[in-house]
């Protein structure tokens, strides 16, 4: 277990100097730099900007300038926002991001797994064709078309909440609720399958056979296995739940960091990227690495595969 | 792939008088199969109508400015646009860039992900683990933030979209072929195919990969929703498809930004982009059941 945990942090260290390098040539070979897009400025500016930010030096150098600092945590200045770092802006604006994330997989999760376990248990019920095709209605309509349909509906034409912004407690519940009924949907089919088969297991007529009730049969006996399916699929729902908020934050006008790396993009804020990917691909390979350790630990037979 | 055209492509009359054919086996349960047919039929008259129906609407650059923005009437089914074009034909021009976004890329990652699969599966050994921890490892990759790079740095080109999202959408298709490719390795007729001679590429492709062809139908049904929710997410970010053209994704994001005055621009390219989703995953299950492949992917 805990050599298994070792070799995988290992590895996580030339995935990511595999990112962080790829990202970072793949920025500079770009036409165009960060100061193209302004006002025509004359070229003795342009070169003091350049000189100032070490845009002048070679790329080899600019390539290790870079990695020095990161190592010292240190991922430099932006070039959009004068008198701004990069860790300034994401330590501004990753809290909001993951105050979004959390909620929305907590939403995910409850709403999934309640689901799921219903249809399951009461298969082939009204309550299953139910459950099912909400999961369907959930993983076919996409963030950006569900999203502003709350908006219309709940905002718009009711006027029950706001149609954007970040301020009070209410404000959190549409974008949460459309990020989260995606990923519940999926973890509702996943539920719902890992479930039906640990149903069907010797081990589960066992502990009927013996008296149990059949609260006590799902959810002290089933869910544990049941619930494998969804713990693989975390992974995956991270990363994804990640890459859906630059969506909702854009719907939602959110200023969190998945909005921020979307417009850095387009500005060419060359810095400002290479920051945020570098946390976003930290964030989701290490969250990686606990899903997969839970999994073992879960289910101690992978530990062969 | 649409399911009418399925078995006549592939049973001979001979093999309907035995009927015992796999490919007829599993015709006739997915003819059962209500909601896989219905997903089917559904698509087919969502392509024909993207394919050919621009030729008989209005051609969707028609403006016509004394209507502005209005809602669904006998001359504009599906309303106008804040411009006067008729949504309708937007929807159908759209569906066009749309699915041919969702063919193309779900090719590539066709190619690559079949090619890929079947070398680590036949050749086993270290090869076989090097090449599925390099996929197990760019499954943990961020992989729709380096689309988005890729389409923000090197200019938001209709091409390099379909290679971006095909080059992401691979790694499922290699390791479902890379376990379909082993179980059928050891089987006398490969034996038969080496005894007689023949090369690895020839092996691979000629007899194996035909063999395995029920999955990787499967999983491209599929693939195809993914690609085209992927493209879809990239266009509403405004980093896909670019004005004048136009795709699903454009005209969602162009509708979610006007709904609140003209509801309509969201709720017909939503639907219809949701309803052509909702058949391919309806289509895909029924494909996955009536070819009896099993959910496990190794």
């Amino acid at each position: 277990m805990l050599r298994f945990t070792f070799r995988r942090l290992l590895q996580i260290i030339p995935v990511l100097w595999i990112i962080i390098t790829a990202t970072f040539f793949m920025i500079r070979f770009v036409p165009g730099g960060p100061f193209t897009a302004e006002k025509a400025v004359t070229p003795e500016i342009l070169r003091n900007l350049e000189a100032h930010y070490g845009l002048n030096k070679p790329l080899y150098q600019q390539y290790f300038d870079y990695m020095g600092s990161l190592l010292r945590g240190d991922l430099g200045p932006s070039f959009k926002y004068p008198n701004r770092t990069v860790n300034e802006i994401i330590g501004d604006k990753l809290p909001t991001s993951l105050e979004l994330g959390f909620i929305s997989l907590a939403v995910a999760l409850t709403i999934g797994i309640t689901l799921g376990t219903l249809a399951a248990v009461k298969r082939n019920s009204w309550l299953d064709y139910i459950c099912s095709s909400t999961a369907m209605i959930g993983i076919c309509v996409p963030t950006f078309v569900l999203g502003p349909l709350f908006v219309l509906t709940f905002a718009i034409h009711f006027q029950w909440l706001n149609a954007s912004g970040w301020y009070g407690p209410s404000d959190r519940i549409l974008p949460c609720l459309t990020l989260g009924c995606v990923y519940a949907a999926y973890i509702a089919r996943l539920t719902r399958g890992g479930m039906l088969e640990v149903l069907n297991q010797d081990y589960i007529r066992t502990a009927r056979a013996k008296g149990a009730s059949e609260t006590r049969v799902v959810f002290k006996h089933a869910l544990r296995g049941g619930l494998l399916p969804v713990v693989s699929f975390l992974g995956p729902g991270i990363a994804g739940i990640l890459t859906g908020s630059f969506v909702i934050e854009t719907i939602f006008q959110i200023p969190g960091l998945g909005r921020e790396f979307v417009n850095s993009a387009f500005n060419r804020d060359y810095t400002l990227v290479l920051g945020t990917v570098i946390l976003y691909a930290s964030l989701i390979v290490i969250l990686n690495l606990v899903v997969d350790v839970v999994q073992i630990w879960l289910n101690p037979k992978l530990k062969f595969e | 792939m649409s399911p009418t055209t399925l078995p006549s492509a592939v049973v001979t009359p001979e093999q309907i008088e035995t009927g015992n054919s796999l490919w007829y086996d599993a015709w006739s349960r997915l003819r059962k199969n209500r909601l896989a047919v219905c997903g089917g039929a559904t698509l087919l008259v969502l392509a024909l109508l993207c394919a050919f129906g621009p030729f008989f609407t209005q051609s969707y650059q028609d403006q016509n400015l004394d209507l502005g923005a209005s809602g669904p009437s006998a001359a504009h089914w599906l309303g106008t646009d804040t411009l006067g074009r008729d949504l309708f034909s937007r929807i159908l021009f759209g569906g066009r860039i749309s699915m041919m976004v969702g063919l193309v890329a779900t090719f590539v990652a066709l190619a690559i992900g079949v090619t890929y699969g079947a070398v680590a599966g036949f050749f086993g050994g270290k090869i076989d683990a090097v090449m599925m921890r390099i996929v197990d490892i760019m499954y943990a990759l961020p992989f729709t933030i380096f689309v988005i790079l890729l389409m923000v740095f090197f200019g938001r080109n209709i091409f390099l979209l379909f290679f971006a999202i095909g080059a992401v959408e691979w790694l499922t298709m290699a390791r479902i072929v890379r376990g379909q490719i082993i179980s059928i390795k050891k089987m006398e007729y490969i034996e038969a195919a080496r005894a007689l001679g023949l090369g690895k590429r020839r092996i691979i492709f000629r007899h194996m990969i035909p063999n395995i062809l029920g999955p990787i139908i499967v999983y491209t049904t599929l693939t195809i929703p993914a690609v085209m929710l992927l493209e879809a997410f990239l266009s509403f970010l405004g980093l896909g498809v670019q004005p004048p053209m136009s795709s699903w994704g454009v005209l969602i994001k162009d509708g979610a930004e006007k709904m609140e005055e003209f509801w309509w621009l969201l709720v017909f390219p939503g639907g219809v982009f949701s309803l052509t989703l909702f058949s391919l995953n309806f289509l895909g299950d029924g494909l996955r059941d009536a070819l009896d492949v099993r959910s496990s992917k190794d």
